[in-house]
């Protein structure tokens, strides 16, 4: 793979390379890629890994002289660590950010945008984190609500 | 002539001339252009489609709806004029669907809105659509669509539940 000639590390996973790094490494290694014709980023996703105690942020990046799928990896505790900002490589990682910010709760430095997003004047934690209880939540807000009754004006 | 009869005959009347506004919020969206072109033309019952709400008659809520989402729908059933009717789309205004347990959508409708029909499927169909629309014109016909007034009359109540929709049930008393 040229990603792998690049970079010189990680490994091939289903036709992808895939690079787990330490998170002080994900500026040096994304802007040698895009110096270096992976001139698409994809996307930022995270998983919640609960059980170990930490978040995993993948940055995918995309070439289309080499057509290869580039996948950096790395892994934050879940309470009170937080991602440097990389919106300054590529514009657009400033938007995942925003998202991953409000779905999740990790905090990005550096990125001045962080504001709700989709969820508007939502009060309780993260809700695409593991421990967010969603039966919980519906039976609490959405089941909790009583339907209008009027017994005169039948519908 | 009295109210009454006048109001019988305006009935008859308006139920051969529904416009509609579709809300296209989820799936439903997809099976409306069927509906409305020539395959299926739902012209030939005097339904056409309207872009805006001040002049529709009927509101379709063709899915699920988010709290977001329920904030707009509000603003646009709010515009319209009186009578007005809603039809909800599918399985999801009726019980949340296959998003029942998400967090971020609301299960019922009718706890926020008056709704006049519910259309069940996952989603209705072109045939199922207009089955309900001819349905929903029998009972503008016999004055049982009478969702308009209730949400009139009880209008504080759905002010309330709306709210505390909106604020995720944290509403301070």
């Amino acid at each position: 793979m040229k990603a792998k000639e690049i970079i010189g590390r990680g490994e091939e996973v289903h036709g992808r390379l895939y690079v787990k790094v330490e998170k002080q490494e994900v500026r040096e290694l994304i802007k040698t890629l895009k110096e270096n014709k992976f001139q698409h980023f994809v996307m930022l996703s995270c998983i919640d890994w609960i059980d170990d105690g930490e978040f995993e942020l993948v940055y995918h990046l995309w070439s289309y002289e080499y057509r290869e799928h580039v996948m950096i990896s790395t892994r934050i505790k879940r309470e009170g660590e937080e991602m440097e900002s990389l919106h300054d490589l590529f514009p657009q990682i400033e938007t995942y950010e925003r998202e991953i910010k409000e779905m999740y709760g990790v905090n990005f430095i550096g990125n001045e945008r962080l504001t709700p997003f989709f969820l508007e004047g939502w009060p309780h934690m993260p809700p695409m984190r593991k421990d967010f209880d969603s039966k919980k939540f519906i039976k609490d807000v959405f089941e909790s609500i009583p339907p209008v009754e009027d017994e005169d004006e039948g519908i | 002539m009295k109210y009454e009869e006048w109001s019988k005959i305006s009935r008859i009347a308006s139920k051969k001339s529904l416009w509609i506004l579709h809300f296209c919020t989820g799936c439903g969206a997809i099976e409306m252009p069927p509906v409305m072109t020539s395959r299926f033309d739902m012209e030939r019952f005097g339904m056409a489609p309207m872009a805006t709400p001040r002049q529709a008659d009927v509101l379709l809520i063709t899915g699920y709806l988010t709290v977001k989402t329920l904030k707009r729908v509000i603003q646009v059933y709010e515009q319209m004029q009186d009578p007005k009717y809603v039809v909800a789309f599918g399985s999801c205004p009726i019980n949340g669907g296959m998003y029942w347990d998400s967090y971020n959508t609301i299960n019922q409708l009718d706890k926020y809105l008056p709704v006049d029909l519910y259309l069940a499927g996952c989603m209705p169909r072109p045939e199922g659509i207009i089955n309900a629309m001819m349905e929903l014109m029998e009972m503008i016909e016999k004055g049982e669509a009478r969702g308009w007034e209730k949400y009139r009359k009880n209008y504080e109540k759905y002010k309330k539940n709306q709210e505390m929709a909106f604020k995720f049930g944290k509403v301070e008393e």
